[in-house]
This record gives structure tokens, C-alpha cells and sequence, in this order.
């Protein structure tokens, strides 16, 4: 279940390699920006299910900035920040901005691999809503329509078991003529039905 | 999220129409942009109409696919409605098995051919798997079943073929019991015990096209996909299933979907709770012709 597309934007090519190797081999497909400037290129080019980048980089822009184009370009996009020590204040406050979460560094891979199933998780949770609701949409539509269209005949059916009725009932009439009217009731309603 | 035009839809959802029969309208726009939406940023287009005009001009299929995966709706769990499969264990493998095998020869194993024409994710074709399983048990390899699933979306048939399933889909209908028996862990989730993968096949179909090569089928599944197609295109659809179904085979339709005035070659049955299609034995000249006959009249039912 784990197809998503991640973007890591870090300076720091040692960090950068290692959740390449970490990511990579579990089943995530990995693109690698050096800074914001060349994630904003990576990002112009192809949709990120989610971004992970370091909140201190040195250029413009910034991981604040990456991860206000990643929330400006698209709301499908999820960004994960990776904080030092010093900057757990600002990760609060880059959590207020729309990342989904922060990881303090060194990267924990167990933590972070929790955070991408969970990413993941939803991801799939949100199509399985959408298509259980599209689902019963069209259902539903399909069903009243099959509903009207057996009324309509049960009502026809009603109608001429009704008439065929009152035709045995007319005792008056010749054993040869209420058959006739029976069987002309009974070709009413097959041409109505059909 | 990218918002959608009007004439975007039109033209958005004529092709899609063209290229899957799935029949779209100005009221779904929040599917396409959902659906679509992210689509089109992935390839850096501009717009919808941008998409559309991709899809439609640009070389190989790949789009079209892409398109076609994001717009299908791929609802289904296993023993969806159970009904259906109820009525397998106990009334139409029986049946049918007890038919093909008064007419086997020594040689021949008994063979039997199940259709699921929409099979999605392939949780159908599993459960009918589970329950072919069941019923024959040990005698399951004394007969030659082939299990066919078919589905427009090449993702779908791609999470079919794998049978590998996650937490949420193996929640919905698959009982605990059925699931240690008859799946093993795979990574995150489960995956389908390999005996009854190879029971099954999967492809991709558009069951807008012809469909004829398939052969004939003994049952064919078509629950719950004719509702997105337009009326007309549902009554073509189930002309085109009387043709590949076995003179003694058995339709199942969803549990909402009826056949009244849709398809006039198959006729309902009943079994305890459950209907069923079969093809007509009497056409409406022989019921003219036996109505004549109890009443010694000529009847004239214009039908």
C-alpha cells in the first residue's frame, strides 16, 4: 500500500542519501532537491503526495517557504518538516502554516515511516469515502429508477387482474365473450409492458 | 483545488463516455475535480480542457488509463450483498455441477466458466473462489473451473492480480475464519493463498466493446456496473451478455439492478431470497402458442 511520491529537500546531502536508502527500499518512489529553489523546480514539474524537508536551509526559499508553495500548489500534497533542537518553535508555528507534522533530527526512521503509513493511510481512506459515496450516488439513482419502472408495471398487472375480474364476474355475458374480452385485456397489458 | 468549467465537462465527460461507456453529467462536478483534479497537476497542465485534449491527442494510452483509473469507481468488498453467494453454494454450482456431469464423458473433467465482468479490486472473484473452495473441498481439482475477472481500470486489475488486500478491504465482508484460511500476511496486509490465485485470471476489458472471443460462461457476475452506463447502452450490454452466457447459464445482477424491461432474452428466477437470471426457455410465441393451446383459441398478444 505504500505508492506514494516524496519529495526530500534537505542541504545536508548525508541526511539526504539516508532517507533515500531507508525510503527507497520500502516501496516509496524518492526525488531529491539540494534546496527550495530546485524543490520548487521538482514541484512544478510533477504532483508530490508528500514533501519532506529540512525547516533550515541556507537560500531562498527556505523549508517555511518550500512548505508554503507545497500548500499553495496543491492540497494533495502533505509536508513533513525535519527540525534541530533549536527550532522546535518554529516547527509549531510551521504547523500552524498546514505541515502535517515534524520530526526533530537526527531522523528517527521508525517514526518517520509511521508518519508516511499514516499519510498513506488517509490517502487511500479519502479515495475508498469518495468512491463509497459516488457509489451509492449512482445507486441510488439506478434504484429509483428500477423501483418506478416495476410500479408502473406492477400497477398495470393490478389493472388487469382487476378487469379480467370484473369480466368473470359479468355472468350475463356468453362463456365465448368474456374470453374474448379476458384475451383482449391480457394483450392490453403485454403491449403496455413490453 | 482546480475548479471545473461547464464546457469543460462537456467536453471532459464525452470522452470518457467514448473511451469507457461511463455516462457523466453537469452535476458531477465535484468528481471530476476530485477525481481529475489531481491529474492535472501531476502533468502540469494548465486546465481540464488541457487533459481532455492531451488524452485525446496525445500518443499511446497512457493517459487515457490514467484518466480512466482516476474516473472508475471501484467500490466493492468481499461477499458483497452475500445473497449471490448464497445462492452459488446452494442452488447454481449444484445444479450446474449435477448438468455437466450427466454429460461429462470419462475423459473430460467436468468444466465449468465464471465471468465477473466488473470484478474491481478482485474481492468478487475471490469470494467466489472461497466459495468453489468450500463446496467441493478436496473434489475441487477433479473439475476444471476457470474464474475470469475483467474491469476498465488497469490499476484496479493490476490490485486484483496481486490479491494483495490492506486492513480496511479485508474488514469489509471477509469473515475472520475465512480470512486465516484462505489469505497469508503480506507486508502491511494480506495477500490471497496462491491455490485460489490460480483458479482466477484477470484482464482488462471495456465492456463497451466486443466481448464475443471471450466464449461461453456457465455464470457470469455483472452486478453493480451497468448503472453507470446511459439505458441505452445498459440494454446493449445484457443483449451482448445473452450471447456469451451457456444456454443453461445463470446472470447475477447487483441487488438493486433489475432485467424488467431491460433485457426481454432473460427471464428472473427465484431461489429462496434470491433472484437470478436464465436465458428464456419460452419465447413469447411459445406463450402465445400455450395459451392458445389451454384455450383451445387462437390468441392474438400483439407483444
Amino acid at each position: 500500500m505504500r505508492n506514494l511520491n516524496i519529495l526530500v529537500v534537505d542541504d545536508d546531502p548525508v541526511t539526504r542519501k539516508l532517507i533515500e536508502k531507508k525510503l527507497a527500499p520500502a516501496g516509496f518512489s524518492i526525488t531529491l532537491a539540494e534546496n527550495g529553489r530546485r524543490a520548487l523546480e521538482h514541484m512544478g514539474r510533477e504532483l508530490f503526495d508528500v514533501v519532506i524537508t529540512d525547516l533550515m536551509m541556507p537560500g531562498e526559499p527556505d523549508g517555511i517557504g518550500v512548505l508554503k508553495a507545497a500548500r499553495k500548489k496543491s492540497g494533495y500534497t502533505e509536508v513533513l518538516l525535519l527540525t534541530g533542537h533549536a527550532s522546535v518553535d518554529t516547527a509549531v508555528e510551521a504547523m500552524k502554516a498546514g505541515a502535517a507534522d515534524y520530526l526533530q533530527k537526527p531522523v528517527n526512521f521508525h517514526e518517520l515511516m509511521i508518519r508516511l503509513d499514516r499519510i498513506a493511510e488517509y490517502k487511500n481512506l479519502s479515495k475508498t469515502a469518495l468512491d463509497l459515496r459516488e457509489a451509492m450516488d449512482v445507486t441510488e439513482c439506478a434504484a429509483a429508477e428500477t423501483i418506478q419502472e416495476l410500479e408502473l408495471r406492477a400497477a398495470v398487472l393490478q389493472d388487469v387482474l382487476h378487469k379480467i375480474g370484473e369480466t368473470l364476474r359479468q355472468t350475463d355475458l356468453a362463456p365465448d365473450q368474456r374470453l374474448a374480452m379476458v384475451e383482449s385485456h391480457l394483450s392490453a397489458a403485454f403491449t403496455e409492458v413490453s | 483545488m482546480k475548479k471545473i468549467t461547464p464546457e469543460e465537462i462537456r467536453q471532459l465527460s464525452r470522452y470518457i463516455y467514448d473511451v469507457s461507456g461511463i455516462a457523466l453529467d453537469q452535476s458531477k462536478a465535484y468528481l471530476f475535480e476530485t477525481r481529475l483534479g489531481p491529474l492535472v497537476e501531476a502533468h502540469g497542465l494548465a486546465d481540464y480542457a488541457e487533459l481532455c485534449r492531451k488524452a485525446r491527442t496525445g500518443p499511446g494510452k497512457q493517459l487515457e488509463n490514467e484518466i480512466v483509473d482516476a474516473i472508475s469507481t471501484n467500490e466493492t468488498l468481499f461477499f458483497r450483498d452475500n445473497g449471490p453467494f448464497e445462492l452459488l453454494r446452494n442452488k447454481i454450482l449444484p445444479d450446474l455441477i449435477d448438468a455437466r456431469s450427466a454429460r461429462a464423458s470419462k475423459i473430460l473433467p467436468v468444466s465449468l466458466r465464471i465471468w465477473s465482468a466488473a470484478c474491481s479490486t478482485g474481492q468478487e472473484v475471490y469470494s467466489v473462489a472461497i466459495v468453489l473452495k468450500e463446496l467441493l473441498q478436496q473434489d475441487l481439482n477433479r473439475y476444471r473451473i476457470k474464474l475470469l475477472g475483467t474491469d476498465i481500470s488497469d490499476a484496479a486489475i493490476a490490485q486484483a492480480s496481486r490479491g494483495t488486500y490492506g486492513k480496511f478491504e479485508i474488514e469489509r465482508g471477509l469473515p475472520r475464519d475465512k480470512l486465516v484460511k484462505y489469505f497469508r500476511p503480506a507486508g502491511a496486509g494480506w495477500k490471497i493463498k496462491d491455490d485460489l490465485r490460480a483458479m482466477a485470471t484477470f484482464r482488462k476489458l471495456n465492456l463497451m466493446l466486443p466481448f464475443g472471443a471471450l466464449g461461453k460462461f456457465d455464470i457470469v457476475f455483472c452486478r453493480n456496473v451497468a448503472i453507470y452506463f446511459t439505458p441505452q447502452d445498459r440494454k446493449k450490454l445484457f443483449e451482448r451478455l445473452a450471447g456469451v452466457l451457456a444456454p443453461d447459464g445463470y446472470l447475477i445482477i447487483g441487488a438493486t439492478e433489475s432485467l424488467t424491461g431491460v433485457c426481454p432474452r432473460f427471464t428472473p428466477r427465484r431461489h429462496l431470497r434470491s433472484i437470478y437470471y436464465q436465458l428464456n426457455t419460452a419465447p413469447k410465441n411459445e406463450l402465445r402458442k400455450s395459451i392458445a393451446h389451454r384455450t383451445g383459441r387462437r390468441v392474438s398478444l400483439t407483444a
